[in-house]
C-alpha cells in the first residue's frame, strides 16, 4: 500500500508514544531499583547517578528478606498450576474429543467456573479454610486457587486439543492401542507445544494473584505479592527496596511470558478472532 | 464433533492397514465396538477428577456463601450471630456505601473498557501500515499484560503519580498543568486510578484488535483506496465493522475484569481517599476483611456476583444477534 509521507511520520510517532508508555513505567521501575534513596528523591527526575546493589541486597537477606516468601510464591503457583493441568487437561481433551452426554451443559458450567469473580470465593474459601484448619498454609491457598487456575487451564487446552488433528489418534488405536495408551503416546507429545503454553499461563496467573493471598495468607504463608505491599506503609514509601522487589517478583512472569509470547498472544486471542 | 471421527476412522484406517489381514470390514467392525465398549469408562475417566475438583474448589464455596449470606456472621461480635433470613439483604437495600461503590464500579467500568478499545482499534490500525516493528510492538504490549497487577498499582501509586518525585506530575509540572496530587484529591484519584488500569489492559484490546485486523484482506482495504475513501471513512465504513466481533469480545471481557477489579486500585489507593475510589470489591473486602462481617459481605457479594452475571448474559445475548 502506497503511504504518503505525512501520514506515514504521523504513523510512526503514535506508535512510538505508545511504546514509551507502555515501557517507560517498567523501565523507570527497574532503573529506580538500582538508586540510592538520595538519588531517588532528586528532582527532576534524573538518570544520572551511581547505580547500586543496595536494594537488592536489602530484599534478599536480612529483616526485610523476601527469599522466603519468594519461595512461597514458587511453591503455592507451582503445585497449584501442576495439580490444574493434571486433571484440567483430560477433561478438556474429553470436551474437545470424546461424545459426551452431558457436552454441552458441562461446557458451559466450565465456562461459568471461568467468569467467577474471586470476590465470590475469598469469603467462603476464608471460612472453610479456617473450619480445616487451613488458613495460612501452603495447601490451603494451593488449593484455593484451583478455583482459578483449574478453570483457566481447561478452557486454554480445550482449544489446543481441537485444533489437533485426529486421524494419528485413530490408526493407533487401531494399531490395538487402548485409549490411554492413545492418550499417553499420541496425543500428549502432539500437544507439547500447547501444554507448555498453557502451563506458562496459568503460572503467571497464579504468580501474580493477590486477593486470595492477602485473604488467606498470613505470618507462615506470605506470597510476594503481598509481601512487597509491605513495603508501603502509611508513613514512608521505602522506594529502594519496593522497586528491587517488584523487579524481582515481576522477573519470572516476563522471562517466562516472552519466553512463550507467541502462544500467550495466540492464546489471549483464541476464539475472539475465530 | 462425532460424525466427522466416524468417517474419519473409516477413511484412514480402512484398506491399508488391514489390508493384509483379510476380511477388513469384519474386523474393523469388531475393533470399533471393542473400543466402542470402553469408551464411557474412559470418558469417566477424563472428565470426574476435573469436574469434582471445579465443584469443591468453585461451586461449593459459591453455595456456601450464598448460605452465608442468610447469617449474622460478626467474627468480632460472635455474640448475637444466627440466621437472620433474608435482612442482609434488607440491609444492603439501604446501604448508601453499596450503592455509591456500585456507581463508582460503573464509572471505573465505562470508562477504562471505552478507553481501552478505542486506544486499542486506533494503535492496531496505525501498526498494520507499518512494514516493519510489529514484533517490537507486540513484544511491548505484552509486558503490562504479564505484570500482577498489585505490581502496577503500587509502581503507578509510587513512583508514577507520587505528588513531589512521581513522573506524572513531573510532566504535568513541565507542562503547565501543575503540581497534583494524584491519587490523595478526591476529585483526581478516580480518574488515576482509570489511567492506572487502562494503562494495563489496552495492550490486551490491541493484541486482539491486531490479531483480528490481520485476517481482513488487504484487498478490502485497498479497494476501498481505489474507491477514493479516505482514512477516516475507511476505518468507520470498513475496518470499524470488520471488527465488530473483535469488538463485543474485547468489550466482554474488559467489562467483567474491570467490574471486579481490586489489586491494583487497592494497591495504589486502598480506596481512599476516603471512599473515593472504593470499588464495589474493595468495599466488600473492607466489609469482609477488615469489620469480620462475614454474613453482611457474603451478602454484598452474592449481589456482585448477580450483577456481574446479568452484565455478562446481556453481552453474550448482544453477542449472539450481532453474529
Amino acid at each position: 500500500m502506497k503511504v504518503q509521507r505525512g501520514v506515514w511520520i504521523v504513523t510512526v510517532i503514535a506508535v512510538v508514544l505508545f511504546l514509551t508508555v507502555w515501557v517507560f513505567p517498567i523501565v523507570w521501575t527497574l532503573v529506580t531499583s538500582v538508586k540510592l534513596p538520595k538519588d531517588v528523591f532528586t528532582y527532576p527526575p534524573s538518570l544520572i547517578f551511581e547505580p547500586t546493589s543496595a536494594n537488592y541486597e536489602q530484599v534478599t537477606a536480612g529483616r526485610r528478606s523476601l527469599v522466603g516468601d519468594l519461595w512461597t510464591s514458587v511453591v503455592i503457583a507451582g503445585s497449584t498450576t501442576l495439580l490444574a493441568m493434571l486433571v484440567g487437561l483430560p477433561l478438556a481433551y474429553a470436551f474437545a474429543r470424546l461424545r459426551l452426554r452431558w457436552r454441552n451443559v458441562l461446557g458451559v458450567y466450565t465456562l461459568f467456573t471461568y467468569l467467577i469473580p474471586r470476590i465470590g470465593l475469598v469469603l467462603p474459601h476464608f471460612v472453610i479454610l479456617r473450619w480445616l484448619n487451613l488458613t495460612d498454609t501452603h495447601l490451603g491457598l494451593t488449593l484455593v486457587y484451583l478455583s482459578f487456575t483449574l478453570p483457566l487451564a481447561i478452557w486454554l487446552m480445550v482449544s489446543y486439543c481441537e485444533d489437533l488433528p485426529a486421524e494419528l489418534e485413530e490408526a493407533a488405536r487401531i494399531d490395538r492401542a487402548t485409549r490411554l495408551q492413545a492418550f499417553w503416546r499420541i496425543v500428549l507429545p502432539q500437544l507439547r507445544g500447547g501444554l507448555a503454553a498453557t502451563t506458562i499461563f496459568v503460572f503467571i496467573t497464579a504468580w501474580n494473584e493477590f486477593l486470595f493471598a492477602l485473604a488467606l495468607g498470613g505470618q507462615n504463608v506470605r506470597p510476594v505479592t503481598v509481601a512487597m505491599y509491605n513495603f508501603i506503609s502509611v508513613e514512608q514509601t521505602l522506594w529502594g527496596p519496593l522497586t528491587a522487589a517488584a523487579v524481582i517478583a515481576m522477573l519470572p512472569v516476563v522471562v517466562l511470558g516472552l519466553l512463550a509470547q507467541k502462544q500467550i498472544v495466540a492464546g489471549l486471542t483464541a476464539g475472539s478472532v475465530k | 464433533m462425532t460424525r466427522p471421527e466416524t468417517q474419519l476412522r473409516n477413511v484412514t484406517v480402512g484398506p491399508d492397514q488391514h489390508a493384509s489381514t483379510g476380511d477388513p470390514g469384519r474386523r474393523l467392525r469388531a475393533r470399533l465396538s471393542a473400543t466402542f465398549d470402553r469408551e464411557r469408562p474412559f470418558a469417566a475417566l477424563m472428565v470426574v477428577p476435573g469436574i469434582v475438583v471445579l465443584a469443591l474448589t468453585t461451586t461449593l464455596p459459591l453455595l456456601y456463601l450464598v448460605g452465608t449470606s442468610l447469617f449474622r456472621y460478626d467474627l468480632t461480635a460472635p455474640a448475637g450471630n444466627g440466621f437472620i433470613g433474608f435482612d442482609n439483604y434488607v440491609r444492603l437495600a439501604s446501604d448508601e456505601r453499596f450503592w455509591d461503590s456500585l456507581r463508582l464500579s460503573a464509572v471505573f467500568t465505562a470508562s477504562t473498557v471505552i478507553l481501552q478499545v478505542s486506544i486499542g482499534i486506533g494503535l492496531a490500525v496505525l501498526v498494520e501500515r507499518m512494514s516493519r516493528g510489529r514484533a517490537l510492538v507486540r513484544m511491548a504490549a505484552l509486558l503490562p499484560i504479564l505484570l500482577a497487577p498489585v505490581v502496577v498499582g503500587l509502581i503507578w501509586r509510587s513512583l508514577m503519580l507520587t505528588p513531589d518525585f512521581g513522573i506524572v506530575n513531573y510532566l504535568s509540572t513541565v507542562l503547565g498543568l501543575g503540581s497534583r496530587n494524584w491519587l490523595g484529591d478526591p476529585s483526581l484519584a478516580l480518574g488515576s486510578v482509570v489511567v492506572m488500569h487502562t494503562w494495563q489492559w489496552t495492550p490486551f484490546a490491541y493484541l486482539i484488535f491486531s490479531a483480528s485486523l490481520a485476517t481482513v484482506p488487504r484487498e478490502i482495504l485497498e479497494a476501498a483506496e481505489v474507491d477514493g475513501a479516505n482514512a477516516w471513512q475507511r476505518f468507520w465504513t470498513i475496518v470499524v465493522p470488520l471488527l465488530r466481533p473483535a469488538i463485543v469480545v474485547v468489550v466482554i471481557f474488559r467489562t467483567v475484569v474491570a467490574l471486579s477489579a481490586f489489586d491494583a486500585v487497592y494497591a495504589a489507593t486502598g480506596g481512599g481517599p476516603g471512599t473515593a475510589t472504593e470499588l464495589v470489591d474493595i468495599y466488600i473486602f473492607r466489609v469482609s476483611f477488615q469489620q469480620l462481617s462475614l454474613g453482611y459481605g457474603s451478602a454484598l457479594a452474592v449481589a456482585m456476583l448477580v450483577i456481574t452475571l446479568a452484565v455478562t448474559l446481556v453481552f453474550l445475548k448482544m453477542r449472539r444477534a450481532a453474529a
